[in-house]
Order: C-alpha cells, then sequence, then structure tokens
C-alpha cells in the first residue's frame, strides 16, 4: 500500500514541471538591443532552394538507379 | 550561521520597515520592488530573515507605530513568507506570501497611478516561482502538489484588477501590467500542461478595447507571442505560428541566446511546414543541429533520411511538440522526390518526362530501403495531387502519372500545404 502510494507520487513529479522550454524571464530592468530590423535574422533563411539542379551526389546517385533500372528492361 | 544579536536583528527589522514605508510613501517602485523578492536570496533580505528568525516576534514592531501598521497586512505575512523560506519550508512560504500579495493587491489596487507596477511584476513572479517550488516540496512528500494551480488563480485576479482598472476615459495606466501578469499565467499554465487555460486571457488581451498590444513593454510582447506562437503550432496553423515567433525572434533581446534558441526551435519546425529553409549557420550558431538532416531530406527529397532524423530525435521532437509537424513533411520530400525524377527523366528524353511511370517511383523508394507496392505509390501520387503539390491525372490502366505542363510541381511559397 505504502509502496503503491509512493508510485503514485513518483508519477505525479514526471508529470508535474514538464515544460522543457520555459522562456526565460527578462531582467525587469534589461538593456533591450534588437537585431536591425531582424535584419541578419530574416537573412538566414532560404526560400529558392527547391531548384531544378539535380548534379547533387544524392540525384546522381538516383539517376544512375533509374538508368540502370531502363536498361535492364 | 554566525550568532546574530537580539540588537542586531531589532535594527535589521525596523531597517527593512523604515524602507518598506519610506518606498511607498516616495512611490518608488522599484525600491519597493526589491523589498519583495524573496526567491533572488539578495544578502539583505537573507539577513533580514536570520533577524526575524533570531527576533521572532516582529509583530510587535510592526504594531508599535502607525508609520508600520498601516501596512500589517502586507508585511506581516512577508515577514513569515521568509522565515520559512529561509529555514526550507516551502509550502508554508508560499502560503504566507500569497497572503501577503493579496493584501498588497488590495492596496495596489486604491492607488491611481501604475507606480507599484514594478512591485507588481515581483509578486506575479514570485509567487509563480515560490509555488512550483512548494509544488516539489508536496511531491517529495507524498502529497499533492497544488501550489501552482492555486498561484494561477491567484494571477487571474490579478489580471482581472488590471484589466479593470480603467478611469473614466477607458483607460487607466496599470493596464500595461496586464501582458506581464498574462506571460506569468501562459508559464504556469505550460507547466502544468493546461494550455487551453490560456484562451480566455488571450481573448481579453486581443480583443478588449481597454488594451493596445504596442503599448505593452517590449520584453513582454515578446514573450507572449512566443507562447502563443507555441499555442498555434499545437493547433497547426502554422501561418499565425510563422507570424507571432518570427516577431518574438525579430526583437527578442540579442543577449538572451537562449530564448531566442527556444524560439526557433518552434519557428523552424514551423518554416519547414511552408517550404522555408533554415540555412545551415543558424543552426549552427544556435545549437539545434536535429534540424540538420531534416533540412538535408528535404532538399534532396530523401525519405529515407527524413525518417531515421525523426527517429534519432524522436523524443525530443515529442517533448516540444513538434513531432506531428516535422511528420507531415514527408509529403514535401515525396514531392521532391518525384520533382528529381522527372528532371532526371526529361534531361534524357524531355518528350517523355511529362509522363512518370508508377513502377519508376516504386524502384526509386526501394533504392532509398522503403519496401511499396504499386497501389501504395498511387495513392501517394493521389495525395499529393490532391494536396496541389502536384499536377496531373493517372493513366490507370498504364500505371502512369501524367504530369502537367505547366508548374507540374507548385512550390509552397510560404504557404502551408493544402488540408
Amino acid at each position: 500500500m505504502a509502496a503503491e502510494q509512493k508510485a503514485a507520487t513518483e508519477d505525479v513529479k514526471m508529470d508535474l514541471f514538464e515544460d522543457d522550454d520555459e522562456f526565460e524571464e527578462f531582467e525587469i530592468d534589461q538593456e533591450w538591443i534588437e537585431k536591425d530590423e531582424g535584419k541578419e535574422v530574416t537573412q538566414q533563411w532560404e526560400d529558392d532552394w527547391d531548384d531544378d539542379d539535380v548534379n547533387d551526389d544524392f540525384s546522381l546517385q538516383l539517376r544512375r538507379e533509374l538508368e540502370q533500372n531502363a536498361e535492364k528492361k | 550561521m554566525a550568532y546574530l544579536s537580539m540588537g542586531e536583528s531589532h535594527r535589521r527589522i525596523t531597517d527593512y520597515l523604515n524602507r518598506f514605508a519610506d518606498a511607498i510613501n516616495y512611490q518608488d517602485g522599484d525600491s519597493l520592488a526589491r523589498l519583495f523578492s524573496v526567491s533572488s536570496d539578495s544578502p539583505s533580505l537573507l539577513s533580514l530573515a536570520d533577524a526575524l528568525n533570531v527576533f521572532q516576534d516582529a509583530n510587535r514592531l510592526i504594531k508599535q507605530s502607525e508609520k508600520f501598521s498601516q501596512f500589517g497586512e502586507v508585511v506581516a505575512p512577508f515577514f513569515r513568507s521568509l522565515q520559512c523560506y529561509r529555514l526550507g519550508n516551502l509550502v508554508d512560504a508560499y502560503g504566507a506570501f500569497e497572503k501577503a500579495s493579496n493584501a498588497f493587491i488590495q492596496e495596489f489596487r486604491n492607488w491611481e497611478s501604475g507606480w507599484a507596477l514594478e512591485a507588481l511584476y515581483v509578486i506575479a513572479y514570485e509567487i509563480r516561482v515560490l509555488a512550483e517550488r512548494a509544488d516539489r516540496e508536496l511531491a517529495s512528500n507524498g502529497k499533492s502538489p497544488e501550489k501552482l494551480k492555486g498561484a494561477g488563480s491567484f494571477l487571474m485576479k490579478v489580471f482581472g484588477v488590471l484589466a479593470g482598472s480603467c478611469d473614466l476615459q477607458g483607460k487607466g495606466p496599470k493596464r500595461v501590467g496586464a501582458l506581464y501578469v498574462t506571460c506569468q499565467l501562459f508559464k504556469i499554465y505550460f507547466k502544468l500542461g493546461t494550455v487551453n487555460l490560456c484562451r480566455s486571457v488571450i481573448r481579453s488581451i486581443e480583443t478588449a478595447r481597454i488594451f493596445d498590444f504596442e503599448e505593452f513593454p517590449i520584453r513582454d510582447k515578446v514573450t507572449y507571442m512566443y507562447y502563443t506562437g507555441r499555442l498555434e503550432v499545437l493547433n497547426e496553423n502554422f501561418p499565425a505560428a510563422d507570424q507571432k515567433l518570427s516577431y518574438a525572434l525579430t526583437h527578442c533581446c540579442l543577449s538572451k541566446e537562449a530564448n531566442i534558441r527556444m524560439i526557433l526551435k518552434y519557428l523552424i519546425p514551423v518554416k519547414l511546414s511552408i517550404g522555408i529553409l533554415p540555412k545551415k549557420q543558424l543552426l549552427e550558431n544556435y545549437d539545434l543541429v536535429e534540424y540538420n538532416n531534416i533540412v538535408e531530406a528535404l532538399k534532396r527529397g530523401d525519405l529515407r533520411l527524413l525518417r531515421s532524423a525523426l527517429q534519432e530525435n524522436e523524443d525530443q521532437f515529442l517533448r516540444s511538440g513538434v513531432y506531428l509537424v516535422l511528420e507531415k513533411l514527408e509529403l514535401q520530400v515525396y514531392q521532391r522526390l518525384l520533382k528529381k525524377i522527372y528532371i532526371i527523366q526529361k534531361q534524357k528524353d524531355p518528350s517523355k518526362a511529362h509522363q512518370v511511370k508508377l513502377e519508376v517511383i516504386v524502384k526509386a523508394l526501394k533504392w532509398l530501403e522503403i519496401e511499396m507496392d504499386l497501389d501504395e505509390v498511387e495513392c501517394i501520387v493521389a495525395i499529393l495531387i490532391y494536396k496541389n503539390l502536384m499536377k496531373g491525372y493517372f493513366a490507370h490502366k498504364s500505371k502512369v502519372v501524367v504530369l502537367s505542363k505547366q508548374d507540374p510541381f507548385p512550390k509552397l511559397n510560404g504557404k502551408p500545404v493544402a488540408s
């Protein structure tokens, strides 16, 4: 009985305090330095990656694979 | 603890009481705030706590002069809280602190200006942190942890005081404090796993006429956007999640790298799901290398790599709740793979490029060690067409998909995959 209760509370403990991504408090008087209009950050994304280039290793192997298959026919 | 005389204890306690009374009389919010920050473990509060534990009868000092006794309802339970805190009794420290806070709120309600907001912030913060520690103590003693939930109810009351603090023009000076309290509530609800409780405060912040979002302090706006962005991720509302988390990222203070990293942890899956990739440098700068292979899988059209990257970091992605978002990237990876097959065919024989045999797709997948038969591949292609990731139709009998001549693989261009 006592052991059971112990196990139950262990579970409670496990469930509790479960947010790994809790935002850190900013100091009340935090000196606020922002990026210039988020410039640097926005430059860190790419939306033109879905190109027609098939010269990377993966594509070259894929090509070889498909050609092999075609020959087999 | 070094020996502490009664005289010295007496001096420390009256010193605190004087500073408390002065802070209120001079409306000095900063000083008042410091007097409440129990968990900061500041030397002056710790030495006060020791003095209280030696002196024992601080209430007598509070009562003996009008200057102190008018704040007795706040200070007496606060002293008790500090004493318990010093002795490591967190449950009682929390209880007494809540009592002091309640009394403080009654005073705060009557002050016309917002001079004491800084002190209110500290109280809102302390109540949450003390409740967390009290719950840990309760749980380790086999009791049910309930203080953090109680702190949530208390902060809702504080929110009500701030939101209701309008003057005749409908706008009171204390309303700008409401977002800080909201952020503390978010932290509680996320920790307790009761995020649905966020909804009513959000509705109030976003629709009540007394609030103007731009007026709130920047640190609260950033925190608010981080949490509401995470809620949008849970709701799979990616355009809204993108907008909120991007706001948080753009405006977050640069010196808080840990916070920037947390924003990115959620923003990256959101961006991926609308077809935007983070550059390698970004992943490296913030040590988010768990996304490296996922990005690479999208670029290649490598289904096997996507699956192994998901498996490798499964626990982590499940814990932060982005696993399902990332799993859905499969369709985009299929799209990319089919596009590559199409381009390779086109280079070989442009006249036949628009006809892709399902058999060829089966073979490409087999090469990636993914076993699928023709029917399964047909099903995937049907989904791609349905979701507008591919334009074309089936020639069912010949097991061929005929691609549209125009834009056979439409890009997402920052929009989510159709549902």
